[in-house]
């Protein structure tokens, strides 16, 4: 009895306390609520329309092409841009590299939240949604399809990373035994979170290896998986960059000033694993240039795309990043970053969309309605990102 | 479009052998410069030695002598 009260008069103080966090708080009136509340309520009215009448109805998606930018920058380019979370972790919890402590927390809310928005996207561009949970309850299991694998690992992912994150709630929640029992299972979900991760960054590009006949000879291989589990590392780490940047400057308030201190040097950390893992990206592209005889491709309109994508947006930021490491510039790591995010989402976006059936003439272009539901599937997290932020102690200061 | 092509893979071997020597060669180059300290945060160069600094080369600075 006495058990039961203490039990009762706890998740009353816990519900209480998440009401009042639930209360908006700070300015109303910013530019980016300015620019970013419309747009998420005419992405709902599209999602109403999506589900009411059908993906044809909103969507410039058919049978030649069923994949649009839904499934090509939300769901493959947004989990190899969340690839932050599992280097970081393995680096911190697995090489014991302390340096780079403070930025794990804020990490893993982003790979957690892109994986929830961006893979949850999925279910925005299935005919029909509601037979997403077939590979996971087994209705029809499907062992025969790379997304068998894929829709577990994303599942399976989803979970340890919430565990992973589970601290800090916890610690929120002033639920001190149950953070206590939480950061012991840490560890070992960072290590099954970093087999997943392998797996399913390259398991994505394994999607594609059915499509030879309709993707590009430029940018189909037989080591589209080796690549995409490869470039998913830079993209992480240039995440983590362009993302910190960002944080650093719109949440200063709860950073305190070892960790303005300790922020060049993570950087700089950073930008250095960046540019070798884009060494060795870029050297994996030559051998498949070389191996492919691609250079009678080279000529015209995709000759010419697929080095500007990559020289232009591999080669040149990894030479950015080796030069501002050597010589400790921080304005030219930030430029790197966002070229490489840029290179990374013309990357996923030529195997997935622009370079898929490339000898079409009636090619496939997104609706506005397509455009404005992926907005608002960022812009979402987005806020979620800045809730969770200001409320839970994710940013070093309150650790 | 055909759906099997035949790649001859001793076609472009001997190319692929220089890439990859010339990688192994590069990798190490790059990780050698950037482990280097970099030019702002590197200790200030230590004076240059003068030809009466030369002339003493082989003095132990860190040894006292005991007087007398």
């Amino acid at each position: 009895m006495n058990t039961t009260a203490v039990v009762t008069s706890e998740l009353n103080r816990v519900i209480r306390f998440v009401w009042e966090e639930l209360k908006p708080r700070g300015k109303w009136l910013t530019p980016f609520n300015i620019i970013s509340i419309p747009i998420i309520l005419i992405g709902l009215v599209i999602l109403f329309f999506r589900f009411v009448y059908g993906i044809g109805s909103v969507t410039n998606l058919n049978q030649y092409y069923p994949l649009g930018i839904w499934v090509g920058f939300d769901v493959v380019t947004g989990v190899a841009l969340a690839g932050g979370a599992y280097v970081i972790t393995f680096v911190v919890y697995v090489m014991r590299i302390e340096k780079y402590h403070s930025i794990v927390r804020v990490t893993v809310l982003n790979g957690l939240l892109a994986y929830i928005f961006y893979a949850g996207a999925l279910t925005l561009d299935l005919g029909r949604p509601w037979h997403i949970v077939n590979p996971i309850i087994g209705n029809s299991f499907g062992y025969n399809s790379v997304l068998f694998l894929v829709s577990w690992h994303f599942l399976l992912y989803m979970i340890t990373m919430a565990v992973e994150f589970s601290p800090v709630v916890a610690e929120w929640a002033k639920l001190e035994k149950a953070r206590k029992f939480l950061t012991a299972l840490t560890l070992g979900a960072v290590i099954f979170g970093i087999t997943l991760s392998i797996l399913h960054q390259s398991g994505l590009g394994a999607l594609f290896l059915m499509a030879k006949p309709k993707i590009h000879p430029l940018w189909y291989s037989e080591f589209i998986p080796v690549m995409f589990f490869v470039s998913s590392i830079f993209a992480g780490l240039s995440m983590i960059i362009f993302e910190g940047t960002i944080s650093h400057k719109v949440f200063k308030d709860l950073l305190g000033g070892h960790d303005h201190h300790q922020y060049e040097e993570i950087l700089l950390g950073l930008a250095k694993g960046a540019a070798i893992t884009m060494f060795v990206y870029y050297f994996f592209q030559a051998l498949l240039f070389i191996h492919e005889k691609r250079w009678e491709l080279i000529t015209g309109f995709w000759g010419y795309w697929y080095l500007l994508e990559i020289i232009g947006l591999v080669l040149i930021p990894c030479f950015m990043y080796a030069y501002a490491v050597r010589n400790r510039n921080l304005a030219i790591i930030k430029v790197a970053s966002v070229l490489t995010l840029l290179g990374i989402i013309l990357n996923r976006l030529n195997v997935t969309v622009i370079a898929y059936r490339w000898y079409d003439l009636d090619k496939y272009y997104p609706s506005w309605q397509e455009v404005v539901v992926t907005l608002m599937v960022v812009f979402t997290e987005i806020w979620v990102f800045r809730w969770i932020v200001t409320r839970m102690p994710v940013l070093a200061k309150r650790q | 479009m055909e759906f099997y092509t035949y790649v001859n893979i001793f076609e472009t071997k001997g190319l692929e052998y220089l890439l990859l020597l010339s990688f192994l060669v590069l990798f190490i180059l790059l990780v050698r410069y950037l482990s280097d300290p970099g030019r702002k945060n590197a200790a200030p160069a230590e004076k240059r030695s003068t030809t009466a600094d030369q002339g003493r080369w082989s003095s132990v600075e860190a040894v006292k002598r005991k007087p007398g």
